[in-house]
């Protein structure tokens, strides 16, 4: 029988026919109009259209297509993170909408929010990752903030994996990251937000699916905050920014759907087109109007366009809402409703002002040459009515269409047998250093870096690329001075351990928890927040699944024992190509606060002589390890966190940084020791000399290789080595600064005197030569 | 004029983003700046008129006006030139200052505000270019102050006084018409009109300035350049993001840093002349 039956209006609207639809047709309308709902979902939509005694429209079944998928209501994630996450909170906790909002001082609070943008990315990395940056940068001005940085970590293949080796369907990793890298670049740095923190990771796992995530911060004074809801009945849905078109449609099915070999051709109308140059001045003007006092609410369009944001600004408030969609700008003529409702065009912001407010707000927006149109209001009960054309085309209980289903999906743990090998002891260790430096995750970043702007708005005191200039070398955070009258900074860092998650999802999340709170630490800031990005495969598949929740329990244990709630959060699904699942990959980001930024810390040595020291234990954990991948090592004994000596060891780092005891600071990651040393070196534009002999018995490659977490290494000022060796207990001292070589002995054996300036450019030019 | 009672126009329209650390540098010095749209500077904004003559300084920050799809300010200044020229020209001529920093810089080359080796041209005379490395690149930089004689931007800084300066953009490598380009380096010399070059820190003095300390290839290092008079200057890097020194390094951080010698210059200038 004919399912779908054409209304009689002027447009594209129909009845769709689920009355006495068996599993088999449900599914296939579900397929026919993308709406990406199981049989049992659609049944449940069946059901309750049968109790209102009718058919659902087209535009009916879209709207709860969207918010029922994966991306909008969180369904296979809820109860997981409900049980792990969201309970961790603290006195500095605000709120969790939109974007986070931590207390910063008296005055002011920060947005955080961290959001992946990765199967768009996938099919057009420019636009997917440009996309991503507008994206998030709403999620924080919404709030009311001013965004003040961008962080992006960024996940690819190998850069020189043979083209044969490529899945059909799939784009090579550097044509990939050039145009992610490219896309960041177009939107960040014509916004005018600094992105100063990131990570690019390059493996096998991402070689069918990269992966793209971006985070911000913002400021706001505590007076100004905005939520993502209405006042009251009666306010006006105001729509700001740019035309509603067809770009865009389905971009959150297409997030909650495995990328296949027809992705390209099925799913590019899903990827959004930005423009910043429409979102600049739109948050100009809605700061504008949030200054003067004249907005309720905000919230961006994003995911599931109108019909998720007009959604939730009611329902968020207790109430219903009547729209109009004659009155939305649009793009292109004929668009059918269900298109302008769904669609997910760009630089788009919902605005709930007060009746007698509404002409004052449009006036501001004229002003700034941006769209604004009153759309339609807020109403008691819980009704959301959308009409187009004079026709009633959604007349849904928010409830209802709110609701998605909560699925307490299967998990079990695969059964792997992980093979044991330990290389032979290198003979030729300084050949090995020069690998491990010139491997594109050790590398040097410059060539993603400096296309970033990272100082515009003047309020960065650490960059990403920190030390002598025209010789600088990797920071671990970045650092921003958000006020102009205090002294107070924020410290933003990133942590991944996929390689380790691989192996151990657990202790990958741990380890990324880690890698986000020592970095804070060497640049003289405390944790303050956590916010996570969970980018895995399918939900449905219970290996995946397990993988996810051995996840986000480590990331409630790890925010639990360091006392910091995630005050942000996203979770993407279906990160499988015909290549297999990316590894599980939960990104972390951390936000410090730095008391007094003019005592920060940076990762170059500073001074002929100084001391070095560790802190930290080193340990034979080499499973994930850079050094296992380069010499065919395999290992299922990963790192693993002690945090309680993470803490102590933190605490008293920063007691000693306060004192000016430290003169620089840098964490230990991928390469180890060496790499860390040597980083440092080329910051500082000096050389070093260390021996490990006293950190443990243990072989020296694996002395100087060894990823253990929690360690740092720092230059002591001369002077006070007794107070420091007082303040941080455990630090061992292994070498001094100076000279122009960077030498490492075992015990008075000497594995490598390598000459700093060599080891320097083979760690720059590694990535410029792969990508020119 | 009383150090409080400046007014300084920080203009600006969609895609101008350095706005606010430019007038920052100005409040902090005391002067009363002010952000203004380019459309109240057109008048079509009611009841928010505004003219170039309200103000004693004009400001083009940085960023990336109107998107810079076509060329690098091209449009910010064909708005003004439509528009606002007349009195623009009188602005200068009066001797009261217009400083444009990097889209800034753009803006007044596209305008013939600068190099203006001749007076005000009608068409540009010079073009900030795509970087030699093809690329935008954000980093730190030294460049040399090269004015020998009292100019209304740079009297705080000595002859030859090396600043440390954040750089960021695709677009600013400084050239000049291939058959007019001798001609043309010789005026600007001989007018003293040269503000700025980038050098090599090692090797100050050395006209051999390599990448990336010269950061795009611009011809004899320019890094920014007056009007003959000097109250125009159009320069590449970001004195307002060098402001105070923690800005740019952390030694002495609250002072001020290498780029607030622009800011008190020009507001050294307008108390003394006006």
């Amino acid at each position: 029988m004919e399912r779908y039956l054409k209304k009689d209006a002027p447009f594209e609207l129909y009845e769709v026919v689920l009355e006495g639809a068996k599993d088999n047709e449900l599914k296939s309308i579900s397929d026919e109009m993308g709406l990406a709902l199981s049989v049992e979902e659609m049944k449940k939509v069946r059901d309750y259209f049968e109790k209102l005694g009718r058919n659902p429209t087209d535009a009916e079944l879209q709207a709860i297509g969207q918010a029922w998928s994966e991306h909008s209501c969180y369904k296979s994630s809820k109860a997981l993170l409900k049980e792990f996450i969201f309970s961790l909170k603290n006195e500095d906790f605000i709120a969790n909408e939109d974007a986070g909002l931590m207390s910063f001082d008296d005055e002011y609070a920060y947005a955080v929010a961290i959001e992946s943008h990765n199967h768009p990315s996938a099919i057009e990395p420019h636009g997917g990752a440009a996309t991503g940056v507008g994206g998030i940068l709403r999620d924080i001005a919404c709030m009311g903030a001013q965004p003040v940085v961008l962080v992006d970590p960024i996940f690819f293949g190998e850069l020189d994996t043979d083209y044969e080796k490529i899945p059909r369907g799939v784009k090579h990793p550097r044509y990939l990251f050039a145009g992610v890298v490219a896309g960041i670049r177009d939107y960040g740095n014509r916004m005018g937000i600094p992105t100063v923190n990131g990570i690019t990771y390059f493996y096998r796992g991402y070689t069918g699916n990269p992966l793209v995530n971006v985070g911000c911060v913002g400021i706001v004074r505590k007076d100004r905050i905005l939520h993502s809801r209405v006042g009251q009945a009666g306010d006006i849905f105001v729509l700001a920014g740019g035309r509603t078109g067809r770009d865009g449609i389905h971009g959150v099915t297409f997030a909650s759907l495995t990328l296949h070999e027809e992705s390209e051709e099925e799913s590019r109308g899903a990827v959004q087109l930005g423009d910043p140059i429409t979102e600049e001045p739109l948050f100009h003007a809605c700061f504008e109007a949030n200054e003067m006092g004249l907005v309720e609410g905000m919230k961006d369009l994003g995911g599931g366009g109108l019909s998720s944001c007009v959604g939730e600004m009611a329902l968020a408030a207790g109430l219903g809402a009547e729209v109009e969609l004659d009155d939305v700008p649009l793009k292109e003529e004929d668009m059918a409703p269900w298109e302008i409702w769904i669609s997910e065009s760009q630089e788009r912001m919902m605005l709930a002002v007060r009746p007698g407010n509404v002409d004052r707000v449009l006036k501001i927006f004229e002003k700034w040459d941006v769209l604004a149109n009153p759309i339609g209001k807020a109403v008691k009960g819980s009704q959301i009515k959308v009409k187009y054309g004079g026709e009633v085309v959604i007349d849904l209980d928010l409830n209802f269409y709110t609701a998605g289903p909560i699925y307490r999906r299967k998990y079990t743990k695969p059964r792997r047998k992980m093979e044991e090998f330990t290389p032979p002891e290198p003979e030729n260790y300084e050949e090995v250093f020069l690998k491990i430096l010139s491997h594109p995750d050790v590398a040097s970043k410059e060539w993603v870096i400096r296309q970033y702007d990272h100082q515009v708005r003047g309020s960065t005191v650490l960059t990403p690329m920190q030390g002598v200039v025209g010789h600088e070398s990797h920071g671990d955070a970045a650092i921003i001075k958000p006020r102009e009258n205090s002294w107070s900074g924020l410290a933003i860092s990133t942590g991944i351990a996929p390689r380790i998650s691989e192996i151990d999802p657990y202790w990958g999340a741990w380890n990324a928890v880690d890698e986000a709170y020592r970095a804070l630490i060497s640049v003289g800031a405390g944790l303050h927040s956590l916010s996570d990005c969970l980018n895995f495969g399918n939900p449905e598949n219970p290996h995946r699944f397990w993988e996810f929740r051995e996840s986000v329990r480590a990331l409630g244990e790890a925010g639990k024992a360091l006392g910091v709630p995630y005050a942000s959060g996203n979770v993407s699904f279906y990160n499988e190509s015909p290549a297999g699942a990316i590894p599980p990959t939960p990104t972390v980001m951390g936000v410090g606060i730095a008391e007094d930024v003019r005592k920060a810390i940076t990762s170059a040595f500073r001074r002929e002589n100084n001391p070095i020291y560790i802190i930290g234990q080193t340990g034979a954990e080499m499973g994930g390890s850079i050094y296992y991948e380069l010499s065919g090592g395999k290992s299922a004994a990963v790192p693993k966190v002690n945090v309680e000596t993470l803490k102590e060891n933190g605490d008293s780092l920063l007691r000693a940084m306060e004192k000016d005891m430290v003169m620089s600071a840098h964490d230990i990651g991928e390469g180890g020791i060496a790499v860390a040393l040597a980083e440092m070196c080329f910051g500082g534009k000096i050389g070093a000399d260390i021996d490990i002999g006293k950190i443990g018995r243990m072989r020296a490659d694996i002395k100087i290789f060894s990823e253990s977490p929690s360690r740092w290494i720092v230059e002591v000022d001369r002077k006070r080595e007794e107070e420091f060796r007082s303040i941080v207990k455990g630090a061992v001292r292994i070498g001094r600064v100076g000279g122009k070589h960077i030498g490492i002995s075992d015990f008075e054996r000497l594995l490598f005197d390598v000459s700093m300036e060599r080891a320097y450019s083979v760690w720059k030019e590694a990535i410029w030569k792969i990508m020119g | 004029m009383k150090l409080e009672d400046i007014r300084v126009a920080i203009l600006q329209m969609e895609g101008t983003n350095c706005e606010d650390e430019s007038y920052l540098a100005f409040e902090r010095l005391g002067a009363r700046p002010e952000k203004v749209h380019i459309k109240q500077m057109l008048g079509l904004v009611e009841g928010e008129e505004r003219s170039p003559f309200d103000y004693q300084i004009l400001m083009f920050p940085g960023g990336f006006s109107a998107g810079d799809y076509i060329r690098a300010g091209a449009i910010f200044a064909a708005i003004m030139k439509s528009r606002l020229m007349d009195e623009l020209r009188e602005y200068v001529n009066e001797g009261y200052p217009i400083l444009g920093v990097c889209n800034g810089f753009q803006i007044l080359v596209e305008l013939g505000m600068l190099p203006a080796t001749d007076g005000i041209s009608s068409a540009p005379q010079a073009a900030l270019t795509t970087n030699d490395s093809n690329r935008f690149e954000c980093r730190n930089i030294y460049i040399k102050h090269e004015k020998s004689s009292n100019s209304a931007f740079t009297s705080g800084y000595g002859k030859d006084e090396v600043l440390l300066m954040p750089v960021a953009h695709a677009e600013g490598k400084f050239t000049l018409d291939a058959h007019k380009e001798k001609e043309m380096l010789k005026k600007l010399n001989d007018n003293d009109q040269m503000a700025f070059r980038y050098v090599n820190p090692e090797e100050p003095e050395k006209d051999d300035v390599p990448y990336p300390w010269n950061p795009n290839g611009s011809v004899e290092n320019i890094a920014g350049i007056t009007n003959p008079d000097g109250n125009v200057l159009g320069m590449m890097p970001h004195p307002e993001r060098a402001f105070y020194n923690y800005m740019v390094n952390l030694q002495e951080p609250e002072n001020f840093g290498p780029g607030a010698g622009i800011f008190r210059s020009v507001l050294d200038y307008v108390s003394r002349k006006f």
